[in-house]
């Protein structure tokens, strides 16, 4: 069931666009990633359904009611913000309260609401300390807390793990997760954070330039990404990118890099030039003569795997990767060999598409 | 080499310590001549020299003051009309300040301005207009007719404005989420978010009302509508000036005031210095 949804909504501050006619279906129960660098108007649009910021153009459903026109209350969503923004002079109980009371819900229903938050995140403890007394973590869920209280339609979240220290933001990454398992409840979640939209997300909607570049599950946005951007920007360390040319046909396809070396790939497109791009765990070190020869330039051991930055002969810069043994020092010549069912081509435009067995 | 720069330190700081000790003997020295010479005898206050004690200490002006003026009534007076425009003017001002830093509605920069601009016409220059408008009201000789005028305080709208200007934008969304209304956002997020403010401009503007004279002088005639500032021009009679009852008086009118800045000298200072801050 569809629980909210957008129908070529726009807005714009001024003359500058920042949404630019986005349609998005969020079902029900479903954890949704807006992913996307700074300015691409993932929190804007997260905004907009809130209430926070007006609808230019278009519609939005939340729960079957139409709701541009309603104030952000009565939209019942709740939302999650980056800073928290717990009142300071509240305790944890009457930060959560708040919301209740504005809508008159009786003191025992509030009170059963509270204590059941409460219970669900593990702080029962802190009901009568103030924000000040609370370590980010707990002030996180006190955030969220104040949002389940409400039994929304949907939970928003901007950016909530951003002001946590890098351990702090694993758990509580976890816990969200957990969270949405126990609650089984619509949210949308901003993050720029790809490591946080893929591991909580059922669906990513990766945006730049006020649109959607793309809407899929993690490994689809991963292993098949629609655009060059998406392309670029899900991964770490991020996508090779390579010109070349394409050319032959059907199943004899070649792919001739700047530096001169040739890939085979089975892709069925049209010859003519494209960036080849493939991620850097699907360029190996090969010991024979493979797909190009690079010259490493820098060195990276993680452990259990080794990348290895390296220019092309044509100076074009590649990022492949070895085991966690490596020889590879800077300097080296090296062979690499490309996995040809993980090879995507980029067009002018820059519309993805994929080795013809690449696959999710 | 080191304890002579610190000997010079200290002579600095000792020098400064000394000056400002002076100063501030300059500017207590008029407290302590009006309350020394109001336990004078009228005689002792008028010797053509300086004395800094009195030869016989005496309470008779003060008892004169308490029991033969109407002082009660005047007392009463100054906290009713004080408190009222202490009241009235932080309500209101806290009102517009909010209206004016949160809200948007057609002309409120306009509105703004016009409130800036206010400062500008000093209020001595609008006192007739103010006494035609509350005589045709029919208010003199009355606690409205003194405090009404006195709610036009510009300063305190614009601290207000600059205070909740300075409260994070989230606070308000998360309250615009949480379904409360203006006045739910005013009265359990930023008033009680700027507690201080508010303890601090109610302070001072309570002893502006209290220590206002000009316009309670013109607004009152019946001696039992006097505020105190305005009632201890009354206790002169007929043969001539009495500089110690005066000051006696003065003592005791001045007296609430003071106890108030003791009990509250910390928020009254910060209060100073937001409102002069502004003027400045």
């Amino acid at each position: 069931m569809t629980e909210i949804s957008l129908n070529n909504v726009s807005k714009s501050f001024g003359a500058v666009n920042v949404i630019d006619e986005i349609s998005l279906d969020v079902h029900s129960g479903e954890f949704i990633v807006f992913l996307g660098p700074s300015g691409s108007g993932k929190s804007t649009l997260l905004r907009m359904i809130a209430g926070l910021e007006s609808i230019d153009d278009g519609t939005l459903t939340i729960g079957g009611q139409r709701c541009e026109h309603l104030s952000p209350g009565q939209r019942n969503v709740a939302m999650v913000f980056q800073n928290y923004a717990l009142y300071p002079h509240m305790s944890v109980r009457e930060n959560m309260e708040f919301g209740l009371k504005n809508i008159h819900i009786p003191n025992d229903e509030i009170d059963r609401r509270v204590q059941k938050a409460a219970r669900i995140l593990e702080m029962d403890t802190l009901l009568d300390r103030r924000p000040s007394e609370l370590s980010g973590g707990q002030r996180q869920r006190v955030a969220i807390g104040r949002a389940i209280v409400k039994e929304p339609a949907a939970f928003l979240f901007d950016e909530p793990l951003s002001n946590l220290d890098a351990a702090l933001r694993v758990r509580t990454r976890v816990e969200l997760a957990e969270l949405h398992q126990r609650m089984k409840s619509t949210m949308i979640y901003v993050t720029h954070d790809q490591t946080e939209a893929m591991t909580l997300a059922d669906r990513i909607v990766v945006l730049n330039d006020c649109k959607i570049q793309q809407i899929g599950s993690p490994m689809e946005v991963y292993l098949r990404p629609a655009t060059r951007f998406v392309a670029g920007f899900v991964g770490s360390p991020a996508m090779n990118f390579i010109k070349g040319e394409l050319s032959g046909s059907g199943a004899n396809q070649v792919v001739v890099l700047g530096d001169g070396s040739k890939v085979a790939i089975s892709i069925g497109l049209a010859s003519g030039r494209y960036e080849l791009g493939i991620r850097p765990e699907a360029v190996t070190v090969s010991k024979q003569p493979a797909d190009a020869v690079a010259s490493a330039a820098v060195v990276e051991h993680l452990g259990d795997r080794t990348l290895i930055y390296a220019k092309l002969k044509d100076g074009t810069a590649i990022t492949a990767q070895d085991g966690g043994q490596s020889r590879v020092i800077p300097g080296d010549e090296i062979h690499l060999a490309f996995d040809t069912t993980q090879i995507h081509l980029f067009d002018d435009g820059g519309n993805g598409y994929h080795a013809a067995n690449n696959s999710t | 080499m080191k304890s002579q720069t610190a000997k010079t330190l200290n002579l600095a700081g000792a020098a400064i310590t000394v000056l400002t000790v002076l100063i501030a003997v300059l500017w207590a020295f008029p407290i302590y001549w009006g309350i020394v010479s109001s336990i004078k005898f009228e005689d002792e206050v008028v010797r053509p020299y300086v004395e800094l004690w009195p030869e016989n200490p005496t309470v008779q002006h003060y008892w004169f003051a308490l029991t033969e003026t109407e002082i009660g009534s005047w007392y009463i007076n100054s906290i009713v009309t004080a408190l009222g425009v202490t009241v009235l003017t932080v309500s209101t001002s806290l009102f517009a300040g909010y209206a004016i830093s949160q809200l948007r509605f057609p002309g409120r920069t306009m509105l703004y301005w016009l409130i800036l601009a206010s400062f500008m016409v000093p209020t001595q220059t609008l006192i007739i207009s103010h006494f035609v408008l509350i005589a045709n009201m029919g208010l003199l000789n009355t606690w409205a007719g003194i405090i009404l005028p006195q709610l036009i305080h510009p300063v305190i709208i614009i601290v207000y404005k600059q205070f909740f200007d300075q409260v994070p934008k989230d606070f308000r969304e998360a309250a615009a989420m949480d379904n409360a209304s203006e006045f739910r956002i005013l009265f359990k997020i930023y008033i009680p978010m700027n507690w201080g403010v508010t303890t601090a401009l109610s302070i001072v503007t309570f002893i502006w009302a209290w220590n206002a004279f000009l316009w309670p002088f013109l607004a009152v005639t019946s001696t039992n509508m006097m505020t105190i500032t305005v009632g201890i021009t009354q206790v002169n009679d007929a043969f001539g000036v009495y500089y110690a009852r005066q000051l006696a008086s003065a003592v005791l009118a001045g007296f609430p005031v003071a106890v108030a800045y003791l009990l509250f000298q910390r928020k009254v200072t910060q209060a100073i210095t937001l409102s002069a801050g502004i003027k400045g």
